[in-house]
């Protein structure tokens, strides 16, 4: 397992180049330019309108940038729609946690199948082989149980494992979670980071905005700490934590 | 080459026009920027408040104008409680599909009323000055035009005013730009979404009665007008009353120097050509500016 | 227990396909029972509103888009079968198809421009395609007829009334049927799971990688397939068309209305609301005549459906069966938190021996 981290720590991963966003008057993103480290857990951080959340628009196809580029693994994904970005191989969580609500739990997690040929689009969504693994999922989020109920009916925090499991059914590379440990209890918070070191383990890059910052620290690798649109520290946690620009930009002393 | 003269009319009849245009698209996309709804029946209360301007003056025998005393008033509270007593019932999950329902469904029961009550002979309210006109500089403009453009425009001003100057108008905007933040810094959303679907049917009143000078009604008529305003609002950028102004005044303009080569029928296509090139090239409308959005 | 659970859906299963079954015969034999050729009419038209709301429902029911604009494929397939055969000379059932194929075409531009984004600008160029059809069908009267109307000859010109009523009836019930089995289809395939992700929450299919243009693209092509190929038949039926009928947005009206009130989520909801909507249509042409209240008795009913029951009949009525069949599979455990600090310390201990 550790092998297959240090294979990829050479590789490159999501990397932006001089990203720029602006809404009207107010320029979101400024230049942006940073590379996470793929293979690794980087954490994304900053104060309230730092650029957080357009970064991660932008670089999930959400919203087009204005200028810049974004690439996965040397693929340009500057301004691609958010299909294709998910194809390319990273997943991502919505803040206000997503799902289906209407659908039970289970097809939550058929719905993220990607039919490879014509010919699986038109066979029927409930095969052996996709259920067991969807299944799979289901268990290893702890909510197996919950099959056959429908999404809306599940508790936040249930909901946030469902999420998870329906992005992780598209076996995505790297997985961008936007604030997982947003209103959520501590014993889910512990779940969530469990989950995440396992992932990472096997291989998956991860990138985590939060504002959580215990969870920030014992979690991460690797943390870029954004303010005013634009990276301004970078490294691990430890590094992060004394770094004298950090504390400026959020005590804006 | 069509005269001078003719192109000259055709342009003072096109800003005539667009200013109506302009009125009645502001409303449309009012309850849009407000509550996501696209509100099919804006059109039959247009032509509810045509009907009641010409009932009003065939009862009583007054000018028609008159009417808007009642029918302004009786319309704001329809406006609230349409938003306060039946859309808010509809599940925010599918609000914008089922509100186009819900507002087509009474877009229905007004047409079939109107039918019902003043059946589909066509009415036409006939006045002193109905036929008068004013000439300068080579164009012939009916009086009628006239009255009813300085109606709309008097109506966009006391808007603007509302809407810029206005502590509720203030609040208005607020809940249109981002709701959560207007209710975070204390404004009473609910109440304020209520008042400005009254807003907008007012809007429709003034309009309507505006209408109801010039033109000739029968009960399917809103039909012809919800196309185009519909048109208009998204060239203009759904939720954008600024942009919804440009876009009227920019395809009546259109409209009606189009109506020279192509007729009156023909020329009508121009929104039709406008919505679906807007959709194909620029979906979020060419003049909304920082508002609009993809929908 | 599970053994009890799995007789239960085999006997439910079973009880479905009688179901199915029986009415399938019922429906065969209609045209035997049908008491006069008035009645065998009414059944004609209620087996094209059947197939327009069903063909409405593969945009409705699976992406959730609310098209008002059906109307104007219905007319265009009428239109388009009869000019085919009138100014090209066509055979009835060639102009048919190559209408229906000529529509579907056309749709592919109109899609595009109404799909690229969501709910509300498709909404709108659904009516405005409706209104500028009216338009442009009654002006270019040298072409269509105009006003006037376009007369169709009929396919099987020796048969009687009464006779031409079976065998459209029977033409229309194959169509119905081959649309529901389409509808089926999509339903169960992964395709049709894409297409509903998109219905429950659009972002978010994309996120998980649902090509949401395209999909959103064919279901409306098919859709405007199964409404041209109605329109079609009922144009080789009818034999008389007038742009005011045919392009009316009252057609698109009822379709959503029969759709939704049999239940968009389901393969005979749409079948469903055309025969409850569809003879209460006939019966109150019948006892009143044409009049403007038909719109106001439209509007109530679809106002009442969007506000009351936007799940349609079938839901409500299994809402209330399930309240007799038990409680038991319904209730959820939720997790509480002391049961998640329990299975996380043991996994922690369980990842400690690793």
């Amino acid at each position: 397992m550790a092998a297959r981290t240090e294979r990829q720590a050479g590789m490159h991963g999501l990397e932006t180049v001089e990203l720029t966003k602006s809404f009207g008057g107010v320029t979101a993103l400024d230049t942006a330019t940073v590379a996470f480290q793929h293979g690794k857990v980087n954490a994304l951080i900053g104060p309230n309108g730092s650029g957080k959340t357009t970064f991660f628009n932008c670089v999930t196809g959400m919203i087009k940038p204005d200028s810049g580029r974004a690439t996965y693994r040397g693929f340009d994904i500057t301004g691609k729609a958010p299909h294709t970005i998910a194809r390319a191989g990273i997943g991502r969580s919505f803040q206000l946690c997503r799902v289906f609500p209407r659908m039970t739990v289970l097809d939550n997690l058929l719905a993220a199948v990607r039919p490879g040929s014509l010919k699986a689009q038109l066979t029927s969504s409930r095969s052996r082989e996709e259920m067991e693994r969807a299944r799979g999922w289901l268990k290893r989020m702890g909510i197996d149980h919950l099959e056959r109920a429908e999404a809306r009916n599940l508790s936040w925090g249930q909901q946030k494992l469902l999420e998870l499991a329906g992005v992780m059914m598209g076996e995505p590379e790297t997985i961008l979670l936007d604030e997982p440990a947003g209103g959520v209890n501590p014993a889910l918070i512990g779940r969530i980071v469990t989950l995440v070191r396992q992932l990472n383990d096997e291989g998956r890059t991860f990138l985590i905005v939060e504002h959580n910052m215990d969870l920030v620290m014992s979690l991460s690798d690797h943390v870029v700490v954004f303010d005013r649109g634009r990276p301004i520290a970078e490294g691990p946690p430890s590094m992060i934590k004394s770094d004298r620009r950090v504390l400026e930009a959020y005590l804006g002393v | 080459m069509p005269s001078g003269a003719l192109l000259f009319q055709s342009v003072i009849l096109g800003v005539l026009l667009g200013g109506l245009y302009a009125l009645l698209a502001a409303g449309l996309t009012l309850y849009f920027g407000i509550m996501r709804v696209v509100m099919i029946a804006h059109s039959a209360f247009l032509i509810l408040a045509a009907y009641l301007a010409w009932a009003f003056h065939r009862e009583t025998g007054l000018d028609p104008l008159l009417s808007l005393a009642v029918t302004v008033p009786l319309f704001f509270g329809a406006g609230v409680a349409m938003q306060r007593l039946l859309l808010t019932r509809l599940r925010p999950a599918t609000l914008t599909m089922m509100s186009v329902l819900l507002t087509f469904s009474i877009a229905l029961v007004i047409e079939g009323m109107l039918g019902y009550v003043f059946t589909g002979t066509q009415r036409r309210i006939q006045l002193g000055y109905s036929g008068a006109s004013l000439e300068f500089f080579g164009a012939r403009v009916a009086v009628v035009k006239l009255i009813a453009f300085a109606l709309a425009a008097a109506a966009m001003l006391a808007l603007y005013l509302l809407m810029m100057r206005s502590r509720f108008g203030q609040a208005l905007r607020a809940t249109i730009q981002h709701k959560e933040a207007a209710q975070l810094i204390g404004i009473d959303t609910d109440r304020v979404a209520g008042y400005g679907f009254g807003l907008g049917l007012a809007t429709a009143a003034v309009g309507g009665t505006a209408l109801a000078l010039d033109a000739t009604i029968y009960p399917s008529l809103h039909w012809h007008w919800i196309g185009p305003l519909m048109a208009i609002i998204v060239v203009g950028g759904l939720g954008s009353v600024p942009g919804a102004a440009m876009a009227a005044m920019v395809l009546g303009m259109l409209q009606s120097l189009l109506q020279i080569p192509f007729g009156t029928t023909w020329a009508q296509t121009v929104f039709y050509v406008a919505l679906f090139a807007t959709l194909a090239v620029r979906p979020q409308g060419f003049f909304g500016g920082r508002l609009a959005q993809r929908f | 227990m599970p053994r009890d659970s799995d007789s239960r859906r085999r006997l439910g299963r079973n009880l479905r396909l009688a179901s199915l079954l029986a009415c399938a015969g019922l429906v065969l034999s209609f045209p035997g029972l049908a008491p006069n050729p008035y009645i065998l009419s009414v059944g004609v038209i209620v087996a094209n509103y059947a197939v327009l709301s069903t063909a409405w429902n593969f945009v409705g029911g699976f992406t959730g888009y609310i098209s008002l604009g059906h109307g104007a494929l219905f007319g265009l397939g009428a239109y388009g079968t009869g000019l085919l055969i009138t100014k090209a000379g066509l055979p009835s059932f060639v102009a048919l198809f190559i209408a229906a194929a000529l529509v579907a075409l056309l749709m592919v531009p109109v899609g595009f421009a109404a799909l690229r984004v969501r709910g509300a600008s498709f909404v709108i160029v659904s009516i405005a395609l409706v209104l500028i059809l009216l338009l442009v069908f009654q002006s270019w009267a040298s072409f269509t007829g105009g006003s006037r109307g376009l007369v169709i000859p009929r396919p099987f010109a020796d048969l009687t009334r009464p006779e031409h009523h079976r065998v459209f009836f029977f033409l229309f019930a194959g169509l119905l049927a081959v649309a529901l089995l389409t509808w089926w289809l999509v339903d169960r395939s992964r395709f049709g799971m894409g297409l509903k992700a998109i219905r429950e929450d659009e972002d978010k299919a994309q996120a998980l990688g649902i090509p949401t243009f395209t999909y959103k693209l064919i279901m409306f092509v098919v859709s405007a397939t199964f409404t041209a190929l109605g329109g079609g038949l009922y144009a080789l039926w009818f034999g008389d068309l007038d742009p005011v009928f045919q392009f009316s947005i009252l057609t698109g009206a009822y379709m959503v209305l029969m759709a939704l009130l049999g239940g968009v989520r389901h393969l005979f909801g749409p079948l469903l609301g055309a025969l409850i909507v569809g003879c209460a249509l006939e019966y109150f042409k019948l006892e009143y005549g044409d009049t403007p209240l038909h719109l106001v008795a439209t509007g109530l009913l679809l106002g009442m459906v969007v506000l009351f029951m936007p799940d349609g009949v079938i839901p409500a009525l299994a809402n209330l069966s399930a309240r007799f069949s038990g409680p038991a599979e319904r209730s959820i455990r939720d997790v509480t938190a002391a049961e998640l600090l329990e299975s996380n310390r043991r996994e922690a201990e369980q990842q400690e021996v690793r």
